[in-house]
């Protein structure tokens, strides 16, 4: 398969997942969409390493995983202190900064 | 092999649409699962059998099942009014669409580049895959490999802080 059509399914699935960021209220589902985003990045980088022949690019998706789960336990980690505090975790609110 | 990219494709997107589209979280995290799967079919394709491991091993292991842990804990199957009003919404697909038609006319558009290294499919497969990116891991980037270890321990820490009474 060309590298294209690699980088399009990459694409699409990156933008599904900044849509989930723009139109969900849920924080968990919002989570998700940005594990979607890391996902669709890790493919192109490993599409376009095998393309050019270099071995970096799937080096970085290693971190690229190491930094998703770093970012999972912190998220989940607000979760559960934003549920505590209103006992929901809808988004919307989260409004303290309003004015 | 043409027919298996097609296939993993089109699980992986449909799944990924299944994520942002149903109701209840815990079904949005057992389709993100399956995406994880169809992405790992991704890099046993690209010949990277090493990363498609670590995809299932972290991701669909590790991290969804952190994410279906704290669904649990939280009790949030019933959340309501779970997507914002219509008019955000076509805002948001019209911005991510041109998002989306623009990065397709840029590959479109983009010229050939020749490969510039030297790890071809059949060099990697001599030396093997883990290997391969071990060396790799502890020689050129070790430096990283350090400041991701120190990464892991703020963000337990982190973690604990947040979630501490």
């Amino acid at each position: 398969m060309n590298v294209n059509d690699y980088l399009i399914v990459a694409t699409i699935i990156f933008c599904i997942g900044a849509l989930g960021v723009l139109i969900r209220k849920n924080l968990i589902t919002i989570f998700l969409s940005l594990e979607l985003m890391f996902n669709a990045a890790n493919l192109g980088f490993v599409a376009v390493s095998e393309y050019l022949n270099l071995i970096s690019g799937d080096i970085f998706v290693i971190f690229i995983m190491v930094v998703a789960a770093a970012e999972a336990a912190i998220l989940l980690g607000i979760a559960i202190a934003f549920y505590r505090e209103k006992g929901t975790i809808n988004i919307d609110d989260a409004n303290e900064l309003k004015f | 092999m043409e027919a298996l990219f097609y296939i993993f494709s089109v699980i992986a997107i449909v799944s990924a649409l299944m994520v942002i589209l149903v109701k209840n979280p815990l079904t949005s995290a057992l389709y993100i699962i399956l995406c994880f799967f169809a992405l790992a079919g991704f890099y046993i394709l690209l010949n990277m059998q090493f990363l498609a491991a670590m995809q299932i091993m972290v991701y669909a292991g590790a991290i969804a099942v952190i994410i279906v842990l704290v669904i649990m804990l939280l009790n949030l199957a019933k959340i309501k009014g779970a997507i914002k009003d219509f008019h955000q919404i076509v805002i948001s697909i019209i911005a991510i669409g041109l998002l989306a038609l623009e990065v397709i006319l840029y590959l479109n558009a983009a010229g050939e580049k020749k490969p510039t290294g030297i790890y071809t499919n059949a060099v990697i497969n001599k030396i093997g895959n883990t290997q391969i990116i071990g060396e790799f891991l502890f020689t050129k980037y070790v430096f990283p490999f350090e400041v991701a270890s120190i990464l892991l321990l703020v963000a337990v820490i982190g973690a604990y802080i947040f979630a501490k009474k």
